[in-house]
C-alpha cells in the first residue's frame, strides 16, 4: 500500500494532487469521512477520474470505512463502493503491482461477502444471502477466473439455499408452497451445471417423494373413493418423478444408505414390493458388513 | 496503514442438509389409503338393523403396525352413523363372528376358510389382501393395478351375509364372480 501511494503521489499533479494527498493524510489519521469527501471529489474531477491510483486509494478509504463502521452490516454500501473502486483501478492501471494490490483487496472483500451470504442463510435473511452471493461471484471472477472454481462455489451455495427453502416449506407445507417450487428450481439449476451431483439428485428425489407421501397422509378418512383415486394418481405421478433422481443417486453411489432407503420407500409406495425388498436387502447387506 | 486480514470462506456444505426418507412414512401412506377405503365400505354397505347398535367393530387378522395405527387413529375421529368405531387385532377365527368388518392381511390369508366358517349366519364383510381371495370367500379384496391400490368386489360374497352393497361401490370396483 505504501509504495503504491508513493507512486500515486508522484503522478498526480496540480490542484487534484492536493485532494488525493489530503485523502491519504485523512486516511492515515483515520478521519474517514474527510478522506471519503476528498477522494470522491478527486475521482469525479476530469484530471484524476481516469487515474488508477486515485481509484485504488478510494477503494482503500471505503474498505477502511467498511472495516471500522459497517462490518456488522451485511448490506454495507461502503464495501460495494470499495469493490467497485478496486475494479475501476484494475481497469485503469494494469501494472503488476497495482494488479496485485487490487486483487488482494477484492479477494478480501469478496470473501466477506461470501461469509455474510453464508451467515444470512435463514428464513429471514435469505434474500440478503442471495444478493451478497451474487456480488461475491461478480468480484470473485476478477480474482479467480477459473470457471470450475466459481462453479463449485455456485453449486455449494445453491445446495445450501435449496436446503433452506426445503426447511421453510416443511415448516408450513400449506402456507409456504412457493418454497417447494424454489427448492426444485434450485436443485434443477445445480443439475443443469452438474448432472452427476449426488446431493442434488437425492434431495430432488426426496422433494417429490415427500410431496407424494404428504398428499396421501393429509387426506381425510372421509375422502370419497373417486377423490381417493385422484389422490392416488397424483401421488403415483410424484413417486414416478422422484424415481429417476433417486436412481441416478444410486448409480453415483450404490452403497449410500439414504439412497437405498429412498429407493425402497419409493418402490414400496408404488406397490412394487419385490423391488422395494431388493433395495432393503442391499441395505441390510451393507449394514451387516460395517 | 493496516494490513489485509486473512479470512477464510465459510464452508457452505455445513449448511446443506439431506433429508432422509423414513420407511414408516411410506408404510403410513399405504395404510392411510386402505383406511380410507375401509371407511368408505362403511358408507357404501348397509348392515342389518340389529348390527346398528353398540360399537362398529373392525377386526384385523395379522400384524401390520402402521395399518393398525391408522385404523385406531381413524376410530378416534370417525363414527359409523351413531356407532363408535372399535378396532380389534384378532388371532382366533372364533372372534370374527363379533365383527362388522373382518380384515385378513395377506400373511394371514390361510385363515380365510376358517373365518368364512365362523361368520356363517352373521353379517360380516370379509376383506382380504391377496390375489384370488375374492373368489375364495372374501367380499372385497385389495389389489394393485398399475401401481394403484384398487379393490375387487364379489357381490355374492357380500350379500350372502345379509349386507346391502350400493351400486356406486360395485361400479368403482373390479367385479369378481
Amino acid at each position: 500500500m505504501c509504495l503504491a501511494l508513493l507512486l500515486l503521489l508522484a503522478v498526480v499533479a496540480d490542484a487534484q494532487q492536493s485532494k488525493v494527498s489530503a485523502a491519504y493524510t485523512f486516511l492515515k489519521s483515520e478521519q474517514l469521512d474527510s478522506a471519503k469527501a476528498s477522494i470522491d471529489a478527486a475521482v469525479l474531477h476530469p484530471e484524476t477520474s481516469a487515474n488508477g491510483q486515485a481509484w485504488y486509494l478510494r477503494g482503500f478509504v471505503y474498505k477502511s470505512i467498511y472495516n471500522k463502521q459497517e462490518k456488522v452490516n451485511k448490506l454495507s454500501p461502503s464495501r460495494l463502493e470499495a469493490l467497485s473502486s478496486f475494479r475501476k483501478s484494475l481497469s485503469l492501471d494494469t501494472t503488476q503491482e497495482n494488479r496485485q494490490e487490487c486483487i488482494k483487496n477484492i479477494k478480501y472483500l469478496a470473501t466477506t461477502l461470501y461469509n455474510d451470504a453464508a451467515a444470512s442463510l435463514d428464513s429471514v435473511e435469505y434474500k440478503v444471502a442471495i444478493g451478497n452471493f451474487g456480488k461475491f461471484k461478480e468480484y470473485y471472477l476478477l480474482v479467480d477466473p477459473t470457471p470450475a472454481n466459481i462453479q463449485q462455489k455456485d453449486i455449494d451455495f445453491t445446495l445450501a439455499i435449496a436446503s433452506l427453502y426445503t426447511k421453510i416449506f416443511e415448516s408450513d407445507r400449506k402456507g409456504k408452497t412457493e418454497f417447494l417450487k424454489l427448492a426444485k428450481e434450485a436443485y434443477n439449476k445445480i443439475l443443469t451445471i452438474d448432472p452427476n451431483n449426488i446431493f442434488a439428485n437425492y434431495n430432488m428425489g426426496i422433494l417429490f417423494y415427500n410431496q407424494a407421501v404428504n398428499l396421501i397422509n393429509q387426506s381425510d378418512y372421509d375422502l370419497d373413493i373417486v377423490a381417493l383415486n385422484d389422490i392416488q394418481d397424483n401421488s403415483i405421478n410424484l413417486f414416478k418423478e422422484s424415481l429417476p433422481f433417486m436412481e441416478k443417486a444410486y448409480e453415483l453411489d450404490p452403497k449410500r444408505r439414504e439412497t437405498l432407503l429412498g429407493l425402497s420407500g419409493i418402490y414400496f409406495s408404488l406397490n412394487e414390493f419385490e423391488k422395494s425388498n431388493m433395495y432393503k436387502q442391499k441395505l441390510e447387506e451393507i449394514e451387516k458388513h460395517k | 496503514m493496516k494490513k489485509l486480514l486473512f479470512i477464510l470462506l465459510f464452508p457452505l456444505v455445513l449448511l446443506t442438509q439431506s433429508a432422509a426418507i423414513r420407511m414408516d412414512q411410506a408404510e403410513e401412506a399405504g395404510a392411510r389409503i386402505k383406511a380410507i377405503y375401509i371407511y368408505n365400505f362403511t358408507k357404501y354397505i348397509e348392515w342389518p338393523s340389529d348390527y346398528k347398535e353398540g360399537n362398529f367393530v373392525i377386526g384385523v387378522f395379522g400384524t401390520n403396525i402402521p395399518l393398525l395405527n391408522e385404523l385406531n387413529k381413524m376410530a378416534t375421529s370417525k363414527t359409523v352413523g351413531s356407532q363408535k368405531l372399535e378396532i380389534k387385532n384378532l388371532s382366533n377365527p372364533n372372534d370374527a363372528a363379533a365383527c362388522h368388518i373382518v380384515y385378513i392381511l395377506s400373511d394371514n390369508s390361510s385363515q380365510l376358510a376358517d373365518v368364512v366358517t365362523k361368520v356363517k349366519g352373521k353379517s360380516a364383510l370379509i376383506v382380504t389382501d391377496k390375489a384370488g381371495m375374492a373368489k375364495q370367500g372374501a367380499g372385497i379384496n385389495f389389489s394393485v393395478v398399475e401401481n394403484k391400490q384398487k379393490i375387487e368386489l364379489n357381490k355374492a360374497n357380500i350379500e350372502k351375509y345379509k349386507l346391502k352393497v350400493a351400486s356406486t361401490l360395485v361400479e368403482m370396483a373390479v367385479q369378481v364372480k
